[in-house]
């Protein structure tokens, strides 16, 4: 047996050895990789600067638009700051910000070196990236804001910076104690919610004193210095000192499990992968099926309905994490539909998108059923039987969630009138949300040449058609909530709002009948669609058959 | 065939190294490992069998600092089990080799035994290596090795480091009978050399090899003691 020696530095061997295959990885990069990535970054910042500056527009802003934007802007700029501290939390609390080769957790983590100094190396270097991209960021906002601002752009530029780099620096800190004091994921959200719910209500004006507020004034500094941003940056200082002095603390089997998990998340998200992506991410947090149900279904009573009560159980098995936040989904998209229908249209985006996200959830029995496509190929109807009867349970469930967020919206102003749009925009906003979601849950990644005619278009056709398929589910869900929108129009021009909304839901209810229909004959669809292009290039089909043949 | 559940010490014989108390696992509702004392000497040569699901993995994870505890404690040469001195004694052998893309097995090797404070020269493994079949594909990458390959190279970054504590998980999963033979051989020199061995394994027929056999079934101890390939099958039905 091999011996150690006794007075062996263990972190500069480990130091040694990450130089040594850092020398190897970037000898195996070839110059011409690196400068097209260099391209490509450059042409994708060019894009989102162009759509950026035509978003902000450039014309000087009017005396009382300044007024507002002084006495409301640290307020909102804190709501930014909000959502950054919200994925740190979250990040955290499933053992993040870093994520680890998983060979590293395994062999470095396992070894007796001093675990902060093996971690704090790559922390730091990630913290350098995120802080280097928060800076542009900053710059370019600072730019853009200039153009429309009083004083100059230099400062601007400048404050815009320190803004975005002391919160990413809070948010980075926030994530790394969240991770090393093993903040469950229930409160980090519950402090999320907190501190976001309150940053928001600050923005509107229902209440005044949200401590992220402080870092928003930084943004304005041109405008008004105020010494509460020094103490936000001491505060982000500390943070990060605390979590950088208790890293090597860190969780070994989250570590691990980040380290599996986050590289395939990744790979699917940029295969535009939703269904893996979902999945993967109830793996990183942990979000079992409970192994008692929330209610126990009579054993053997499938009776005449087997693919509801088989979506029912699956429901019924719902972790709390997972039910809690269909709520939170439902309470937002509820608010959010009390926004539009006070006049910000915007916010149907977002009530679809939360709607969406939900929907998503609510499918999940359907989802499960794709998930393992040999069960639905061994009962003896078709396939498309099988997945439109399971749809049922996934309109009640979102029926519970439209109900929850029309309870919501009421509660912000009870109305007679609110009440009855409300009844009647809860059924189009269920509908159109499991529309979107079972749109993308079938529609699967999207796909890169499927040899059929799709391979002959051009890159721009092709490229358009993916992003259709990306965009289309969730817009399935917005329309879902557009009776609001009709309610909302009619009562302004002195019309009946219910009546108006019910007409925009049985539109809405005529493009769920499209989508289950489509659900139900896809698969005859797709074999007319092969049987047509077969007929239609003959010569490919020949291709295709001697391919196989070759391979086998 | 004895079922004690309340054993908590082994005979009289060499100091305790690896000692549970109370150790439990849990997945929210769902548990891996009930609480479990247990208490392995110095020396010792323990066998864990259980069927699938049974808590063995967990043990082991446990032990090696790589899972959390949800209640109790291991100690391992004194320390707390993921401690750093606990660390420097256990070496753990995974049933899932977890190797790096970029380095050769000799490198692998090399990089374990540094982070282990063994200085040594590249061909100083070169024995550990042909013992264990490897030698021939000394410089190539494990990224591109069969399952049985990675396999090896895994148990032989466990043999690399200095240890007092070998915990192997599955070790003959995917092995060639002349791989495991010489895993049998390295095990019982790693045995001779002062180590204590636990391997967690389906396979009956080695606990003939061992001192103890600890069974487990759906997370709880049924069985600590000596037994036979027939006690085990029967145990555990594995």
């Amino acid at each position: 047996m091999l011996t150690a020696e006794p007075d062996a530095d263990l972190e500069l061997a480990l130091a040694e050895w990450r130089g040594y295959r850092r020398r190897k990885r970037l000898a195996d990069v070839h110059w011409i990789d690196a400068m097209y990535q260099a391209y490509m970054t450059g042409i994708f910042g060019a894009v989102a600067l162009y759509f950026l500056a035509a978003a902000v527009g450039d014309g000087p802003l009017t005396p009382s638009q300044l007024a507002t934007v002084a006495a409301d802007g640290a307020d909102w700029l804190g709501v930014v700051v909000a959502v950054a501290l919200a994925i740190g939390l979250r990040s955290g609390s499933r053992g993040g910000p870093l994520v680890l080769e998983r060979a590293e957790v395994r062999h470095v983590l396992l070894a007796p070196v001093d675990r902060a100094r093996a971690v704090r190396g790559p922390v730091l270097r990630q913290l350098r990236f995120l802080l280097f991209v928060a800076s542009v960021v900053g710059v370019v906002a600072g730019l853009l804001a200039s153009r429309r601002l009083e004083h100059h752009a230099a400062a601007w530029m400048a404050c815009g910076a320190l803004f975005a780099v002391t919160t990413v620096l809070l948010a980075y800190g926030a994530a790394l104690c969240a991770s090393v004091g093993r903040l469950p994921s229930w409160l980090g959200t519950l402090v999320s919610v907190g501190l976001g719910g309150l940053a928001v209500a600050d923005g509107l004006g229902v209440v005044n004193g949200s401590p992220l507020t402080a870092w928003g004034r930084i943004g304005l500094w041109p405008d008004a210095f105020s010494v509460w941003g020094l103490v936000a940056m001491a505060v982000s200082l500390a943070v990060v000192a605390v979590g950088l002095m208790r890293v090597g603390d860190l969780s070994v089997e989250a570590a691990e499990r980040r380290s599996t998990l986050v590289g395939q998340l990744r790979f699917a998200a940029t295969l535009q992968d939703l269904r893996t992506v979902i999945v993967l991410r109830r793996q990183l947090a942990m979000e079992l099926p409970r192994l008692r149900p929330w209610v126990r279904l009579r054993v053997g009573g499938t009776g005449r309905v087997p693919v509801w009560t088989r979506g029912w159980r699956g429901v019924l098995r719902w972790p709390a994490a997972r039910v809690g936040r269909m709520l939170l989904l439902g309470v937002a998209a509820g608010l959010a539909l009390r926004g539009v229908w006070a006049g910000t249209t915007p916010l149907l985006v977002v009530a679809g998108v939360a709607l969406y996200v939900a929907g998503l959830d609510a499918v999940e029995p359907l989802a499960q059923e794709i998930d393992h496509p040999t069960r639905s190929r061994s009962v003896p109807i078709e396939r498309g039987e099988v997945y439109v009867r399971h749809l049922a349970v996934g309109v009640v469930v979102m029926l519970a969630v439209a109900v929850v967020g029309a309870a919501a919206a009421l509660l912000v102003g009870p109305s007679l009138g609110g009440l009855a749009v409300a009844a009647i925009c809860v059924v189009p906003a269920a509908l159109g949300s499991v529309a979107g979601a079972v749109t993308s849950v079938l529609s699967g990644m999207p796909e890169v040449s499927t040899g059929d005619a799709w391979s002959l278009m051009p890159p721009e056709v092709a490229g358009m058609r993916i992003m259709v398929r990306a965009v289309w589910p969730p817009a399935l869900a917005v329309l879902g909530t557009l009776p609001v929108l009709a309610a909302r129009a009619a009562a302004e021009n002195g019309g009946a709002a219910a009546s108006a909304a019910g007409a925009a839901a049985v539109a809405v209810v005529v493009v769920f009948m499209l989508v289950g229909s489509w659900v139900r004959m896809r698969d005859r669809m797709h074999a007319w669609w092969k049987a047509a292009m077969d007929q239609a290039f003959p010569d490919g089909k020949q291709r295709e058959r001697e391919g196989a043949a070759h391979a086998a | 065939m004895r079922r004690d559940k309340r054993r908590k010490t082994a005979p009289a014989g060499p100091p305790p190294i690896l000692v549970t108390r109370g150790a439990a696992k849990s997945y929210g509702d769902l548990v891996a490992l009930a609480p479990l004392d247990l208490s392995i000497r110095a020396g010792e040569r323990v066998a864990l069998v259980g069927h699938n699901g049974s808590g063995k993995s967990t043990f082991l994870g446990m032990a090696a600092g790589l899972l959390e505890l949800s209640d109790g404690s291991i100690e391992v040469a004194g320390a707390p089990a993921g401690a750093s001195a606990a660390r420097a004694s256990v070496s753990f052998i995974p049933d899932n080799p977890v190797l790096y893309d970029d380095l050769s097995v000799r490198e692998h090797l090399a990089y374990v035994a540094a982070l282990h404070g063994v200085d040594a020269a590249v061909d100083a493994f070169d024995d550990l290596l042909d013992r264990i079949g490897l030698l021939h594909r000394a410089d190539d990458l494990p990224a591109r090795f069969s399952r049985g390959l990675r396999q090896k190279t895994s148990i032989a970054l466990g043999l690399v480091r200095p240890l007092d504590v070998l915990l192997v998980d599955e070790p003959f999963v995917g092995l060639d009978a002349p791989g495991r033979q010489a895993l049998l051989e390295l095990l019982d020199q790693t045995h001779r050399d002062g180590a204590t061995v636990v391997v967690a394994t389906h396979d009956p027929l080695y606990v003939e090899r061992v001192d103890r056999c600890v069974a487990l079934r759906d997370g709880e101890l049924i069985h600590d003691g000596p037994a036979t390939p027939d006690d085990v099958l029967r145990l555990v039905g594995a």
